[in-house]
């Protein structure tokens, strides 16, 4: 094993034990600026496994908008609404035994499917000049798609500013 | 680098762009209208799905695919395009007044619901599933806010919030369920899909994908948000949710199962069964202890996804077109039974109990026999829309061997008259309540009631049209 | 050495933490936020099956899906601040959300 490889391994162990510690902190803690702690930490592991996947341009996106721009939305949320909040962040569901026993088969279901199937060794990038082919896919096969996301933006925009208004 | 630009064929997303640019016009002229003025965007909108209603016209045997076979035109599509329309033109009818009686009267209002009926016409369009996803999520997002659209109301905020997470959670199901059909076959493409070899992966992919649309129809066991949300939301939003929602996301999902995955749809089929039953008969059962008229037809929108799922599981091309079938019938009937509800409401205030609606044969004769009308349809009476429906699912599901689940749907059939005739017994047998003046119905809320009836009507004495037009077919 | 089996069962683990936060969480932030692990963990999956498949589509969905997810976050913020300034003017103490 060659030692690029090597860093490979270790760093994808190290950047997903992150995104793991930080996706437990964040659904388990009473705290929720904790929680919301949790959150960013296992973005940022998950941002890191992207670098080392060699998908820089992605985990560098992912730092900006999940990181930087939906946890800090995230963190107004829960200053604007403080009250409401901490006298019902305890509340944990009675069922969920049976709602651990069903996450538990889901995620049986997905483990069979990534212990099951044979995939060769993810060893090459995709491509060495990404982000203008990104660009380019956005702009031909994926236009429709991209101007069905503008219009959902606009449509969310909106409907959150009727919403929230005075 | 160069760039090739797809196939741009406008023609065949020709209904989705003008319904774009309806709900751009009404949100820019949100900005140029006084309070007084807010009806005439409520009519801009209906000029725009009339125009789109028209442009889908024009692509019945299109037959033609674009953008790199992300869209697709075909006369399945065209079918529920227009009855999606349909659906959204009753709609308005019943807000002008509704919005203004409960001071929600915004042109953000129509904006919303145009923007929704965009992301649906496009789910019924779409032959790729980053499309479906997509639209999915733009008929979703303005239906969360215009379920909490009655912002002084808390149950409205709550029905929205839940209607919010509950409908984000079933999309994270749903993308990875994309997610794993694009591991396993190398695209999101329908017919490339199809064409790729069966695998453990693309299984529970479709299991997954199975989870994102059963949450959205409300199928058990995916169904316990949909009372709340529909009695939270104001009325004529509960209305359109409940029929609109259930033909764009049926429309999806039989696309999905019958094109991309026919062989897994196969090995499916029985879980679909189970789960067609256990939707019909949870639904009629829990429908028959409510005595909240909107939570009753909650109950009632639940079992009745059931029942299309019976033309799901029973495939080919009987139980295609009789999903369509029902699924106009379906649409026309339930808006005019809200319809019903809305015209008799006073001011702010609705007739939500069934005891609310005592003595009003004699008030309102003609109301209450509308009301009665759609009643007895959504029952499965003949010679209205639902009776024929109903025929056509169990037809086809006898057709293909599956006598049992006919059976059992006709048995649901029979308990669901029990709960649909209470508010009519109520009417013609009850004293009236206290407390309610006579009801005074607005003209444009009658001319909705009146179409709806037209079309109860005409689908269920000369259904021979509509059956051949549902029969045109899926395009592969 | 690092296979896509690999990633994909690091993917399914977060989506499952995600989907036991929203059943078992009553706190409609906390359940947003558990929504919000579940999208990184699809968004994963995308980009591990990209590299696997050598194609860039995954990573263009990894886009749509971003945006996607800010969409959500602005209507869902939108729906939890109005419902708590509605709280606030009637009752701080009376949380039923989403309890029926």
């Amino acid at each position: 094993m060659s030692t690029d490889l090597v860093l490979t391994y270790v760093g994808f162990f190290m950047m997903g034990a992150i995104a793991l510690i930080g996706a437990v902190l964040a659904v388990s803690q009473r705290n929720i600026l904790r929680a919301a702690l949790g959150l960013i930490v296992s973005f940022i592991g998950v941002a890191g496994i992207y670098f080392v996947l060699e998908a820089e341009f992605v985990g560098v996106v992912q730092i900006l908008i999940y990181v930087g721009a939906i946890t800090i939305l995230i963190l107004f949320a829960i200053m604007l609404t403080r009250g409401l909040m901490q006298g019902t962040t305890s509340g944990h569901n009675s069922q969920w035994l049976a709602a651990a026993l069903l996450a538990m088969l889901l995620f049986a279901a997905l483990a069979l499917v990534a212990l099951g199937t044979n995939w060769n060794v993810a060893a090459t990038r995709v491509s060495s000049d990404l982000i203008p082919k990104i660009g380019a896919e956005l702009m031909t096969t994926y236009v429709l798609p991209f101007e069905a996301v503008s219009l959902l933006l606009l449509a969310a925009l909106v409907g959150a500013i009727v919403i929230a208004r005075e | 680098m160069s760039l090739s630009v797809p196939d741009l064929n406008l023609r065949i997303i020709a209904p989705v762009l003008i319904v774009a640019i309806s709900a751009l016009v009404v949100l820019l002229g949100e900005l140029v209208t006084s309070s007084a003025q807010k009806r005439g965007l409520g009519y801009a909108s209906l000029v725009g799905l009339l125009a789109a209603g028209g442009a889908a016209m024009g692509l019945w045997d299109a037959h033609a695919v674009a953008f790199r076979e992300m869209v697709r035109a075909d006369n399945f599509g065209v079918f529920l395009t227009l009855t999606i329309l349909a659906g959204a033109v009753l709609c308005i009818l019943l807000s002008f007044d509704f919005t203004r009686a409960h001071r929600i009267e915004t042109g953000e209002y129509y904006a919303l619901i145009l923007f929704s009926v965009t992301g649906m016409l496009l789910m019924v369009t779409a032959a790729d599933l980053i499309i479906i996803f997509l639209a999915l999520e733009l008929l979703s997002l303005p239906l969360y806010i215009l379920a909490a659209f009655k912002r002084e109301d808390e149950r409205s905020l709550e029905a929205g919030l839940k209607y919010f997470l509950l409908g984000a959670f079933s999309s994270a199901f749903f993308l990875y369920g994309i997610a794993l059909v694009y591991g396993a076959t190398g695209t999101t493409n329908l017919a490339r899909i199809a064409a790729s070899a069966p695998s453990e992966m693309l299984l529970i992919g479709a299991g997954l994908l199975l989870v994102g649309f059963a949450f959205k129809v409300a199928l058990v066991p995916f169904h316990w948000w949909t009372p709340d949300v529909y009695e939270g939301a104001p009325t004529t939003i509960t209305a359109f949710m409940s029929v609109a929602v259930k033909a764009a996301a049926f429309g999806a999902f039989l696309r999905a199962f019958l094109v991309a995955l026919p062989a897994l749809a196969m090995d499916w089929r029985v879980v679909l069964a189970i789960i067609a039953v256990l939707t019909m008969t949870l639904g009629n059962v829990a429908a028959l202890l409510q005595a909240n008229i909107k939570r009753m037809l909650a109950y009632s929108s639940i079992a009745h996804a059931g029942y299309i799922l019976i033309a799901l599981v029973a495939m080919g091309g009987a139980g295609v077109s009789a999903a369509l079938f029902y699924l106009l019938a379906y649409t026309l009937t339930n808006l005019g039974a809200f319809g019903a509800v809305i015209a008799l409401g006073e001011g702010e205030r609705e007739r939500l109990n069934v005891s609310d609606y005592g003595g009003l044969a004699r008030m309102q004769p003609l109301l209450a026999a509308m009301l009665t009308v759609f009643m007895l349809s959504l029952a499965g009476f003949p010679p209205f829309a639902g009776f024929v429906g109903k025929f056509l699912i169990f037809g086809a599901a006898v057709q293909n061997g599956w006598a049992w689940l006919a059976v059992v749907g006709v048995l649901n059939s029979l308990v669901s008259v029990y709960f649909y005739l209470r508010p009519v017994v109520a009417m013609y047998m009850s004293e009236p309540v206290e407390g309610w003046g006579a009801p005074r119905v607005a003209p444009l809320v009658a001319l909705a009631l009146v179409l709806a009836l037209i079309g109860v009507i005409a689908l269920g004495v000369f259904p021979a049209p509509a059956i051949a037009l549902a029969a045109g077919g899926l395009g592969r | 050495m690092l296979t896509v089996n690999h990633l994909i069962f690091l993917s399914a683990i977060l989506f499952s933490i995600g989907a036991v936060g929203v059943l078992v969480r009553r706190n409609p932030l906390i359940m947003f936020m558990s929504i919000e692990l579940m999208l990184n963990a699809v968004n994963l999956a995308f980009v591990a099956f990209a590299r696997y498949l050598q194609n860039l589509d995954g990573q263009v969905f990894v886009f749509l899906i971003l945006t996607v997810a800010a969409a959500e976050v602005a209507v869902g913020l939108a729906i939890i601040v109005a419902l708590f300034r509605q709280r606030e003017t009637i009752d701080v103490d009376e949380a039923s959300i989403l309890k029926g």
